[in-house]
């Protein structure tokens, strides 16, 4: 049961091209995005670990069985309505970001809003299912997609036109002062083991993750392939003027043999996998949650048929997105994700520190439990 | 007795009654003659005739396994329909089973040939069904409960399975699905699946039929139930995963490498069977920037004489070969090579010279076709045989893209399929991923 926890941390990590990272990184290549690189590693590190450690130690319950248990009943309704409205954003924001790169590389002469529709109709559908049925597919979707990101990360390590001289200029900017909306954007690599918060319903007690290296290993990876890759082929100065930069870079790469030329096209067959995987996860995370507000609410993990609820919910996600693109353009969705990507790095600290808090409480005496409980409230919100 | 089974068998003539007598005892004895067989001479006659011996009958009555008392009048339509023999001696009723079989020697594979493998498959004929799924599967552990099943044909079933490695939660479920089971004629297993499966399971089966008892034999080392059909030479295989369908027994007893060989070509072959037309029209009509440029040219060149949309294209190749298709099941066996011969070789051939299809397009059409053929279970290739047109109609509208969506949302829809509670299609390790439902606490 392990290894679906790590396939969450991978293609999490993969998701980042579609929520601005790169682009917010590379633009701020000069001005501390390197260092911010570098401390995001230990930090998002450290903080996967410590955030593993505590959801373990409350075996089988999610985010909003937690609060909910050991939270006074507003409080913790509130951090559950504000985890809803991030994560249903994260998957609505890369929907969006991919239809556009979509609208821009592949089907310029689509009514944008029609593709749009079938990506928000394809994650509705995905979200809809149960938790369980969701983690299945994840494994089999990331299956299927692993040949196209090795294919992918190859072709761009391996290429002749990769300027190495260019990346290790940029990585010589080592020294600036790291910006924090660089570190924002570069914790977000690390952010997979967020998805405990649903999925850890499903983690059987007393499970160890074990191998916990790979969060930090294949994070790094990917982050600098996702950081450095377009400066090697762009230059250090080019690099800045593309806002879609990864699809600009797969476009760069060519393959000899083999029916399709451009690498683009398995790129973006790649991130139409990972798009839609990620916005299936959002998604039913958010729903679970909000279902979660419902006092009566028992979470499942296993529902079949799925309920109606599910589909509602989801829909509404769908109509909020579909609205989104309606006022979104290029520059409204650079800022909303920038906004996104520190909320939900700030959405992690505040986490780890409920958590602890929670910890403590329940670690202590009963009668101690009650009257601390009010105090900790105040001083979270 | 005989007055009684008179009332109830009114009009049928075929019944048999009699009074007989011997000198010493009167008997009197019911039956279906076309029902039973020869035994009914051994079992009953000769030793009531010129071998007749009280003490010896009624040694006979007592000891012979095919003997059993009757004395509830209300069984007696029920026994005498299922082929078995009414006597009553002494004001005593007993039956005798004498219901004939024509089926003494197991069938040969239809659909699930095999090269190296078993040669022998199902009858029509439950009790050999049984005998032939004993021999292979021999251990004590094997438990078979009888059901019967349909109002008019009161079909036996046989519900089979491994005690000691069956899943009983899948067993009760099975159980309480039996119970719904109403059905009037019950004749073939696909009625059975129809009643047993959920109304939402429309695209894909989620039940295998086999007719191989070694297949079966394997399954029920899983921990897999069967269900035997009395007339039916298939037995039903449950919980059963979407790996089941792909496989064939042949790549049990083939060497490893080839094995493998052979399930991952078979992969492509699905992949193939479900995308290629699809992916033809996204590339023709949408994006032919997608292939190399030599490559792009060739298919366009071809497509230089076709006067429509390729998706018009597409489709009459595709009834064509569809029709072909079920032609040659229909047609008697003579007359099916020279149909496949006009229809496919010549029909193609003059299509595409005619201008009205591409010689790309009859290549695509070939490779679906026989695509569809290497899946190794009928019922599954029926349903990817459907699933290509989905992927036609997301096609039409949204080219390539549409396609890898709807190839997406085709895994969540598959994974999403349980087959009696267990996920249809997972890579998982066995029973211990089902997780009990333990997080249901209070929130």
């Amino acid at each position: 049961m392990v290894r679906y926890f790590y396939y969450h941390v991978i293609y999490v990590g993969l998701i980042n091209i579609m929520l601005f990272v790169p682009y917010t990184l590379i633009q701020n290549r000069f001005h501390g995005a390197v260092p911010a690189i570098v401390i995001s590693i230990f930090l998002g590190t450290a903080l996967a670990y410590v955030t593993i450690s505590l959801y373990l130690k409350f075996p089988e319950m999610g985010l909003p069985e937690i609060l909910n248990t050991y939270l006074p009943r507003t409080l913790a309704l509130t951090l559950i309505l504000l985890t809803t409205v991030l994560w249903f954003s994260g998957g609505m924001l890369v929907i969006y970001s991919y239809s556009r790169t979509i609208q821009q590389f592949f089907n310029p002469d689509m009514n944008p809003y029609l593709f749009s529709s079938l990506m928000i109709a394809a994650a509705i559908w995905g979200g809809t299912r149960c938790t369980r049925t969701v983690q299945f597919a994840q494994e089999i979707v990331l299956f299927a997609c692993a040949p196209l990101i090795l294919a992918l990360i190859m072709k761009a390590i391996f290429s002749k036109w990769l300027s190495w001289d260019a990346i290790r200029i940029t990585a010589g900017y080592v020294k600036t002062m790291p910006s924090f909306l660089s570190l924002a954007a570069a914790m977000f690599v690390f952010a997979g083991f967020n998805t405990l918060a649903v999925f850890n319903r499903l983690v059987p007690a007393d499970t160890k993750i074990r191998f916990r290296w790979i969060i930090p290993v294949f994070c790094t990876l990917i982050m600098l392939i996702s950081f450095f890759v377009p400066i090697g082929f762009h230059g250090t100065v080019g690099v800045g003027q593309y806002v879609y930069i990864w699809s600009i870079t797969a476009d760069s790469m060519i393959m000899e043999y083999g029916f399709i030329q451009r690498v683009l096209y398995v790129f973006l067959l790649l991130f139409t996998a990972l798009t839609l995987m990620f916005a299936m996860n959002t998604w039913h995370s958010a729903a679970e949650f909000l279902k979660s507000c419902h006092p009566k609410h028992r979470p499942k993990t296993e529902q079949y048929p799925v309920p109606a609820s599910n589909w509602w919910i989801n829909a509404s996600f769908g109509g909020l997105t579909l609205l989104y693109a309606f006022w979104a353009d290029d520059s409204r969705n650079e800022w909303t994700s920038h906004i996104w990507l520190y909320a939900r790095f700030s959405a992690d600290l505040l986490a780890v520190v409920v958590f602890s808090l929670i910890l403590l409480l329940k670690l202590r005496p009963k009668q101690q439990n009650k009257q601390t409980v009010p105090k900790s409230a105040s001083s979270d919100s | 007795m005989l007055e009684q089974i008179k009332q109830l068998f009114d009009e049928s003539t075929d019944l048999f009654t009699e009074t007989l007598d011997n000198g010493y005892w009167p008997m009197e004895i019911a039956y279906f003659p076309a029902m039973c067989d020869e035994r009914i001479k051994d079992g009953i006659l000769i030793p009531y005739s010129y071998r007749f011996d009280p003490d010896e009958f009624r040694r006979m009555l007592h000891s012979n396994p095919k003997y059993e008392r009757a004395d509830n009048p209300d069984e007696w339509p029920n026994l005498l329909l299922k082929g078995y023999a009414l006597i009553k001696l002494e004001e005593t009723c007993y039956s005798f089973k004498s219901d004939r079989t024509l089926y003494t020697q197991p069938d040969e594979t239809q659909l699930e040939s095999s090269l190296q493998g078993p040669q022998s498959a199902f009858t029509e004929d439950l009790e050999l069904n049984a005998y032939l799924l004993r021999k292979r599967y021999n251990v004590p552990t094997l438990s078979v409960e009888p059901y019967e099943k349909g109002s008019l044909s009161r079909t036996a079933i046989f519900v089979v399975y491994d005690r000691k490695l069956v899943n009983p939660s899948v067993l009760e479920l099975l159980r309480k699905r039996l119970d719904k089971v109403n059905i009037e004629l019950l004749q073939s297993t696909g009625q059975l699946i129809k009643e047993l499966t959920d109304k939402n399971h429309l695209f894909f089966p989620t039940l295998l039929q086999s007719e191989r008892p070694d297949k079966v034999a394997v399954m029920l080392s899983r921990g897999k139930v069967a269900v035997l059909i009395n007339g039916s030479r298939f037995a039903l295989l449950l919980p059963v995963r979407l790996f089941d369908f792909m496989h064939a027994m042949d790549d049990d007893y083939e060497s490893f490498w080839i094995s493998r060989f052979l399930i991952v070509m078979r992969y492509v072959a699905v992949l193939l069977t479900i995308v290629l037309p699809a992916a033809y029209i996204g590339i023709v009509s949408y994006n032919p920037e997608i292939f190399r440029i030599q490559l792009a040219f060739t298919i366009d060149g071809s497509r230089a004489g076709v006067p429509y949309p390729s998706f018009i294209e597409v489709f009459i190749m595709l009834f064509m070969i569809e029709a072909l298709i079920e032609a040659s099941i229909r047609l008697p066996k003579s007359v099916g090579s020279a149909a496949t011969t006009v229809g496919g070789l010549i029909l193609g051939q003059a299509a595409q010279q005619a201008g009205l299809v591409s010689s790309i397009m009859i290549i695509v059409t070939s490779v679906v076709a026989i695509s569809n053929y290497v899946i190794p279970n009928h019922t599954f290739s029926q349903a990817i045989r459907l699933m290509k047109y989905w992927f036609i109609l997301i096609s039409m509208i949204y080219g390539v893209s549409g396609i890898a969506v709807l190839f997406f949302a085709l895994i969540v829809y598959l994974c999403h399929l349980r087959s009696f509670g267990e996920p249809y299609l997972a890579f998982y390790g066995g029973q211990n991923d089902q997780k009990p439902q333990s997080a249901q606490r209070k929130s």
